[in-house]
């Protein structure tokens, strides 16, 4: 890569890493599988980075997650087959959670965990990178109406998990 | 306006995502409203307990230098990993928390000290404001409405800070939010001015001389800090001095006449 277009990558794409490592732990679920998709991620942020004219910033931030999430779920169907089909299920989910760890409490980590990646995802970029739902609807692909039903739905399955962890 | 579209509505609204007709009509709503006062707030608290109890990473230092490294060749990267790595949990509160009782600390230990714990005191409410700017840091209350800011904090604080709406000014009130500063819970009020954030850090005064008032610049923020006989104020932002100051001025005409 030119000099100049490396400065650039460095300036616009590299200081939102944490936020694409963020994005990719909370989809994965573990640390070196999120380690290998910002990896793979940020290879193709690379390759296509010529064809990215965003101003520096949000959008910017945005364009990393896009391809962060694209990336994890790829990466998701061709290496964890096995994980896609738990999805579905999530009491089942919850349980292989419990067998490994048979201590483990309810807590709000566990219940963003635990959600759907559809809904997760949402949260992740909402209550943790603070996008609009013009940006998370850009990231994730769907209408903005869907972002704004989405959200309010795993707001309310979070909240019932916050009140199990009260209850305790 | 109808209740089953109201739950994604308030979301929305909390976000800061609705026209401002439609914030109109819900506030409105909200006004005569008790259930769906009580569903905004149980929000807002699920909104500070995913603050406190949901961690962002910070992308393992190796990641970076790979990539960095991917960069600079221009060559793919290696497709053998870096070994499997522990997990890069983010220290950034603890650390805070131990920073704040450090101050503490300093505090209590002597007169002679009480400079050294202004200044750390100063970093104290310093790294408060930078910790704010990181996103969804912000405000656990997010709204323009000193009505809905002011109690937010009953039950929160034992005490009641001030809150202002200063919009005709050009300073509109963003929202408010629990902080620990100087080993206390307080009140920080955000404001906006164009796109830059005003953090207000307000505490009763517990000791010391009042009416003083001071201002010093640290990386790139200005912080301007008074005491009255009731409170104490940090004033912190990026926002050019002379803006600063006005508005630290409007601050205080508004806290006189109250």
């Amino acid at each position: 890569m030119e000099s100049s277009a490396l400065a650039r990558f460095e300036a616009v794409v590299l200081p939102h890493l944490d936020a694409a490592y963020t994005l990719a732990r909370y989809l994965m679920r573990n640390a070196s599988d999120a380690d290998d998709v910002v990896q793979d991620a940020c290879l193709r942020a690379l390759k296509y980075f010529d064809g990215f004219r965003g101003e520096a910033g949000t959008s910017a931030r945005a364009w990393l997650l896009t391809i962060v999430r694209n990336t994890a779920h790829t990466w998701r169907e061709r290496h964890r087959p096995e994980a896609l089909a738990v999805e579905f299920d999530e009491r089942e989910h919850s349980e292989a959670i419990a067998e490994r760890d048979p201590e483990a409490k309810e807590t709000l980590g566990r219940a963003l965990e635990r959600l759907a990646p559809e809904f997760r995802e949402v949260i992740v970029l909402r209550e943790l990178q603070g996008l609009s739902y013009k940006e998370i609807g850009d990231v994730t692909g769907v209408p903005v109406g869907t972002v704004m039903s989405r959200l309010s739905r795993a707001r309310a399955r979070l909240q019932e998990a916050l009140r199990e962890e009260e209850v305790r | 306006m109808s209740h089953p579209n109201f739950e994604a509505q308030l979301d929305a609204y909390l976000d800061g995502e609705l026209t401002a007709g439609d914030v109109r009509t819900l506030e409105t709503h909200l006004a005569q409203c008790v259930e769906c006062t009580r569903f905004r707030d149980r929000r807002l608290e699920l909104r500070a307990a995913i603050v406190a109890g949901i961690p962002t990473f910070q992308a393992p230092p190796a990641l970076r230098d790979r990539i960095r490294a991917a960069a600079r060749t221009g060559s793919a990267l290696e497709t053998k990993r870096a070994p499997r790595r522990f997990t890069m949990r983010t220290l950034w509160r603890p650390l805070a928390l131990a920073a704040s009782l450090a101050v503490v600390a300093i505090g209590g230990w002597s007169l002679a000290l009480q400079h050294v714990a202004g200044e750390a005191l100063a970093d104290n409410v310093l790294a408060s404001h930078v910790r704010s700017l990181m996103p969804g840091h912000l405000t656990d209350v997010l709204s323009s409405d000193q009505h809905t800011v002011k109690p937010w904090f009953n039950g929160r604080l034992d005490y009641s800070p001030s809150v202002y709406d200063f919009a005709g000014r050009g300073y509109p009130l963003l929202g408010g939010r629990l902080d620990y500063v100087g080993g206390r819970p307080v009140a920080a009020l955000v404001y906006g001015r164009r796109q830059h954030v005003i953090n207000v850090f307000v505490w009763p005064t517990t000791s010391g001389p009042t009416g003083g008032s001071n201002q010093r610049d640290r990386q790139g923020y200005h912080m301007l800090h008074w005491t009255t006989p009731d409170y104490t104020y940090w004033v912190v932002s990026d926002l050019g001095l002379a803006e600063l100051q006005d508005f630290a001025q409007l601050l205080r005409q508004a806290d006189s006449i109250r």
